[in-house]
């Protein structure tokens, strides 16, 4: 009985021995691993940052308008926002390798579909960026075509422009992540069509002095709207 | 006299100049006059500058070697009106039967493909003036339509004989036209330039061949302001380089219907957007300079007509208010608070008691030049974002000077031109100062 214990005692500690040597191993070489993507992240990082000072991304982000949208989401700017997304990118993907190392059962497959998930959430991140930074972009050009050009509500037109481009990056984003596919392509053309066709008969039926005033400023009928300005040389 | 090879091997290195005008350069060889012209858009009035220059040089340099240079391009119904008036090399060999004149006036067409930019037409002006080694250049206008000998003789001559660098016009204007040259333009550049010339925005204007050199060789050719506006820019430079600068007094300029039109926006793109790109590009030149000089002027330095004309006030009134309600967000980061705020409450005042004053403009006119510089938002938005402003100026101009007298006028220019100057300092100050980030 004491024989047997001892034996099942002794069996237990050896396979616990096999197991923290056959771990440890695999454990250290998942702590080098993420010790080694640290240092290649923070590297990867500070180059990344002097690159984009020396392109002056960050001057070229503000005249976008992309700097204004950070701001409003209390990022920092575009460069250290970058080089922080490369540091974090890179680290987390060597992480993920390091325990991927661990060999721990179930773990794998985990790490093998976040693996193929990342590149499609990097995607939309960046359609939703980019799609932020375009609504901004023409919403401030409508505006601003729109008080120079004195037609009624400018602001309304700018914050419909806004709106529309916000509405297709969001479905655009959803789509690329696979959110809901086909609710969000038919949200999206439901929208979409009911404000295009909202529009036309708002214009057509209730803006027809603009409609006519719009269509004479375009086929050149300005004589008399010249008149109303002095010459500016 | 240059030699062939010379003019080949200095050609070798313009390559933007195509063949053919280079084969007609080569057959010119030297010159001491060349006039220049950019007959894009106006084929119908062409012709008659081209007469113009023409008799010009017959009657006024007799004895000189010279050139015309017409610039044109893409449009058939303008080479064809090119054809009428400026033949190729074979037909050159034309002399006004009645005039004095010794020598023959050769003709060069620089015809391109499609329609050259104001800045590649300037360019390639200029790339004639030097390889035919020119001593004194103009550029005219074939949009101007009482374009007369005497005139273009009048930008060649301050030049020629007088050995100035840059010959500006001067116009006869109704009291309320070139409001943006009077209020921004002229007293903005007089401040910050240091050089009081009056019309920086001309399509016409004299160039010695010293200049013309200096200029060619500044790698700005492919920047959009040069492309579309690239005048200014080349005053500016011969100020900045200081060289001899004049001012000519012309009269009343009349131009054909192709002209510029009053497309507020794209002037002031042009114009404003144009200027304040130079004051960027051109920081070194002024910066640590505080200067304030006058230039030789021939004839008269202004010249005011006030036949009555029917403006809109109120519609300007409303459009300064408008802007200023429908733009805020983008003014705000534009414009200093305190200048901003200012801006809000007298446009949220009665039109009838509605004056901007002089030194809230240049506050206004300062910080946009800073926030220009500093790309606080886009650049053409930023530019565009000034219109409604200039209106409020405008409007304010008009009523306070409904019935003034020119002398009065020019009183209240010098005052707005010497405020510009005075607060040059605060201009300084936002230039370098640190971007701050405005949310």
């Amino acid at each position: 009985m004491k024989q047997t214990i001892l034996q099942g005692l002794e069996l237990a500690y050896t396979n616990l021995v096999r197991m923290i040597a056959d771990f440890l191993p695999r454990f250290l070489v998942m702590l080098i691993i993420i010790v080694l993507g640290f240092l290649v992240a923070f590297a990867l990082k500070h180059i990344l940052r002097s690159v984009l000072g020396l392109t002056k991304l960050d001057r070229v982000s503000e005249e976008a308008g992309a700097s204004r949208i950070l701001r409003i989401a209390h990022l920092p700017s575009m460069t250290v926002l970058l080089s922080r997304s490369i540091f974090w990118v890179t680290w987390l993907g060597f992480i993920l390798i390091g325990l991927g190392v661990l060999g721990v059962a179930g773990l794998q497959g985990q790490i093998s579909r976040l693996f193929q998930f990342l590149p499609e959430v990097l995607v939309g991140i960046l359609i939703l960026f980019l799609g932020l930074m375009t609504a901004n972009f023409l919403s401030r050009t409508a505006l601003l075509a729109a008080v120079n050009a004195g037609y009624p509500s400018p602001r309304l037109l700018s914050w419909s422009i806004r709106f529309v481009i916000w509405i297709l990056a969001i479905s655009m984003t959803l789509e690329e992540l696979g959110v809901a596919r086909q609710t969000v392509i038919s949200a999206f053309s439901i929208i979409f069509g009911a404000l295009m066709l909202g529009l036309a008969i708002a214009f057509g039926l209730g803006g027809q002095d603009l409609a006519r005033k719009s269509l004479e400023r375009y086929l050149g009928n300005t004589d008399k709207e010249k008149d109303k300005e002095p010459q500016p040389l | 006299m240059q030699s062939e090879s010379e003019i080949s091997t200095a050609l070798a290195e313009d390559t933007f100049l195509a063949d053919d005008l280079l084969r007609q350069l080569m057959g010119v060889g030297e010159v001491d006059l060349l006039v220049g012209m950019f007959s894009q858009g106006n084929g119908n009035t062409a012709s008659h500058a081209l007469h113009a220059i023409e008799r010009s040089f017959q009657q006024y340099f007799t004895r000189q070697r010279a050139v015309i240079v017409n610039v044109c391009g893409g449009d058939k119904n303008e080479g064809d009106a090119a054809a009428a008036g400026l033949s190729p090399l074979a037909e050159k060999n034309v002399r006004l039967p009645e005039l004095p004149s010794l020598r023959t006036v050769q003709k060069v067409t620089a015809d391109f493909s499609v329609p050259p930019s104001p800045g590649m037409a300037l360019r390639t002006i200029l790339a004639a003036a030097g390889l035919l080694r020119s001593r004194a250049c103009a550029v005219v206008s074939p949009g101007t339509t009482n374009l007369t000998p005497d005139w273009i003789a009048n930008l060649l001559t301050p030049v020629y004989r007088e050995k100035f660098d840059f010959v500006a016009p001067l116009y006869t204007r109704h009291k309320f036209q070139g409001l943006l040259a009077r209020n921004l333009l002229y007293p903005m550049s007089r401040a910050i330039f240091g050089c009081r010339i009056r019309e920086l925005y001309s399509e016409e204007w004299g160039f010695s061949g010293r200049l013309a050199a200096v200029c060619l060789n500044q790698d700005v050719w492919h920047e959009e302001p040069i492309r579309t506006r690239p005048e200014a820019w080349m005053a500016i430079s011969a100020i900045s380089s200081d060289f001899r600068c004049c001012q000519v007094f012309r009269g009343q300029k009349l131009q054909s219907a192709t002209g510029s039109g009053t497309d507020l926006v794209a002037i002031f793109r042009q114009t404003v957007g144009n200027l304040f790109w130079c004051i960027e590009s051109q920081q070194s030149a002024w910066l640590d300079c505080d200067r304030s000089e006058s230039v030789h002027t021939f004839g008269p330095d202004h010249e005011l007509t006030s036949e009555p004309t029917a403006l809109n006030r109120h519609r300007i009134f409303e459009m300064f208010r408008t802007g200023v309600t429908e733009l805020e967000p983008i003014l705000s980061s534009i414009l200093d608070p305190e200048t901003h705020a200012e801006i809000k409450s007298i446009a949220s005042g009665e039109e009838g008691k509605f004056r901007l004053r002089s030194d809230l403009w240049v506050r206004t006119v300062y910080d946009f030049a800073a926030s220009y510089h500093h790309a606080a938002i886009n650049r053409d938005h930023l530019v565009q974002a000034l219109a409604p402003l200039y209106r409020g100026m405008t409007f304010s101009f008009l009523v306070e000077h409904s019935d003034s007298s020119p002398a009065e006028m020019e009183a209240v220019s010098e005052r707005l031109c010497v405020e510009f100057e005075r607060q040059k300092p605060y201009l300084r100050e936002k230039w370098k100062a640190k971007v701050e980030v405005k949310s």
